[in-house]
């Protein structure tokens, strides 16, 4: 351990936040500075130990977009167990957190930025999806200033109170995810994700969903699900929709076509939409980059059970961009089934072979286990990994070019 | 408190072809089969998972609600259907709603009392006491 002593610090470059950790358990880090300070009073003499982490700002900033709340579960945890460990609100805080922390990662719901609390909202007039119930200079203050490794005091919103609760402190992570209604509306928060998802549920699965979440409640019925997707539908397609055409990943999903006149809801057709000419971002395709295909693997080598599983993929323009569009239709029964596709999928970014089933099998009594949900979750999980990692190695890479020049 | 999924009872009926764009058809369309509802799981398993008083108020509290909040988003809306009262009124409902859902789901999926670690930083307060059946 290096010593040395240093006697005034006027400013510190704004990538630093202090702490003062209770105990000193002094693991290093390399990020990490240890100031050991004397104090000499009347009648001790006392030791106070100040840490300076300087993180250096490599925090990958991600931004999901999804209607149904937050710590929307299914896909955060399925995202935070690629990178490892288990995401779990903030420990001995306000128990009504919407944050999420893992190792790597850090969830935040946008729903902390309400300028309005539920009061508020009732007297204006306006609802949670309403710009003017958010606060978006707070929201990109902060995000900005925890991706250039600066921790923030974000406010807590509580959706069992509606009430703004004291704020939490959030410290840069690795991963920063920002989950909510609107995280790609202000342009200036746009700016800074490094990679952005839009969850696009079409009006019919919403409906299933809803119902499958809120029938047996003692105070819903058929009827009071379906006004309340009525009464938000029009502030939804006004504010909230707008924002996949600015998505880098799009994950729609839609009824299925295998069966005719389906009327169950259980099958699911799943289209993962991916941006071309996304930096660090290279789509997963299907046999072929850049060609269509349609492909349906159950046959000869594969016995599926009815109504099976089609494939596509192919090129398209989704709101006047170039995208790879892939698609899944049906559902997986057997885990040979899964591995199966698995193997001839390309660009998914797995780092051994059946990662991507592994992953499904972790969390498989998770819904969209067997289908394109948690097949396109997982995907997008990987590959947002390997954005990550790529990310990281060019801002390595840069000081060597410096020392070459 | 009667079980999340009492499904048995249910039989309505959800037809895809007749729901249009931001349209749903009539409730006697509409159809769900049981297979599609995630199984359910007994009540047995639940109360297992919840484990300080502070939950059990929480569910109890989000519960009422959602009664309470139905009630009157009807009212509301009853009145005048396009009013800005009847959309916020709909959206605490839904707000609501997904609340004690993700509630249900710590507790079922998770098998976690969301206060966990509160309680073991904070065990005199209220919120921690065990609860009891």
């Amino acid at each position: 351990m290096a010593v040395s002593t240093v006697y005034t610090v006027l400013s510190l470059n704004s990538a630093c936040s202090i702490s003062k950790p209770n105990k000193t358990h002094l693991g290093f880090n390399q990020k990490q500075l240890v100031f050991f300070k004397k104090t000499t009073t009347i009648t001790t003499t006392r030791r106070a130990t100040t840490v300076i982490t300087c993180s250096a700002g490599d925090t990958v900033v991600i931004g999901l977009a999804a209607d149904s709340g937050c710590g929307k579960s299914t896909f955060m945890r399925r995202l935070t167990s690629v990178f490892g460990g288990a995401a779990e609100p903030p420990k001995g805080g306000n128990p009504d957190s919407n944050t999420l922390i893992s190792d790597t990662t850090t969830v935040i719901c946008l729903d902390d930025y309400h300028s309005l609390d539920r009061t508020g909202r009732k007297e204006k007039g306006v609802t949670a999806l309403d710009p003017r119930a958010n606060n978006f200079d707070l929201m990109y203050e902060q995000v900005k200033a925890i991706k250039n490794g600066v921790a923030v005091e974000k406010p807590i919103y509580n959706h069992v109170t509606g009430l703004i609760d004291p704020p939490e402190l959030i410290k840069p992570p690795k991963i920063f995810v920002i989950e909510g209604l609107h995280p790609m509306y202000d342009a200036r928060v746009r700016e800074l994700l490094d990679f952005s998802i839009y969850l696009d549920i079409s009006n019919e699965v919403k409906f299933a969903w809803k119902i499958q979440r809120d029938m047996a409640e003692r105070g819903h019925s058929l009827e009071s699900i379906k006004a309340s997707i009525e009464a938000r539908k029009p502030d939804f397609d006004a504010y909230i929709d707008p924002q996949k055409q600015y998505a880098d990943a799009v994950i729609e999903v839609l009824p299925t076509q295998l069966i005719p006149d389906d009327n169950e809801g259980k099958v699911l057709r799943v289209r993962l939409i991916m941006k071309e000419g996304v930096k660090y971002f290279n789509p997963v395709y299907l046999f072929d980059e850049g060609s269509t295909i349609s492909w349906i693997p159950c046959g000869r080598k594969l016995t599926c059970s009815y109504p099976g599983i089609k494939f596509s993929y192919g090129p398209e323009t989704y709101f006047g961009h170039e995208v790879s569009v892939l698609e899944m239709d049906g559902q997986f029964d057997r885990l040979d089934e899964l591995i199966y596709v698995e193997s001839h999928l390309s660009n998914i970014s797995t780092k051994f072979y059946g990662e991507v089933t592994q992953q499904m099998l972790k969390h498989a009594d998770f819904p969209g286990s067997n289908n394109g949900t948690g097949l396109f979750q997982t995907i997008v999980g990987l590959k947002i990994r390997d954005l990550y990692e790529q990310i990281v190695a060019s801002k390595t890479g840069a000081p060597l070019e410096a020392t070459k020049a | 408190m009667a079980s999340s999924f009492t499904l048995t009872s249910l039989n309505p009926c959800l037809s895809f072809r007749s729901i249009s764009n931001g349209e749903i058809n009539s409730t006697k369309k509409i159809m769900i089969k049981m297979s599609m509802i995630t199984p359910s799981s007994k009540d047995g398993t639940r109360s297992k998972a919840m484990k300080f008083k502070g939950t059990q108020m929480r569910e109890k509290k989000l519960t009422e609600m959602i009664e309470q909040k139905v009630v009157e988003a009807n009212q509301v809306c009853g009145e005048d259907e396009t009013s800005d009262e009847c959309k916020v009124a709909w959206d605490e409902v839904e707000e609501i709603s997904q609340a004690k859902a993700d509630l249900r789901l710590k507790l079922e999926k998770l098998q976690q009392d969301p206060l966990e670690s509160f309680c073991q930083e904070n065990p005199e307060t209220d919120e921690c006491r065990i609860y009891e059946d």
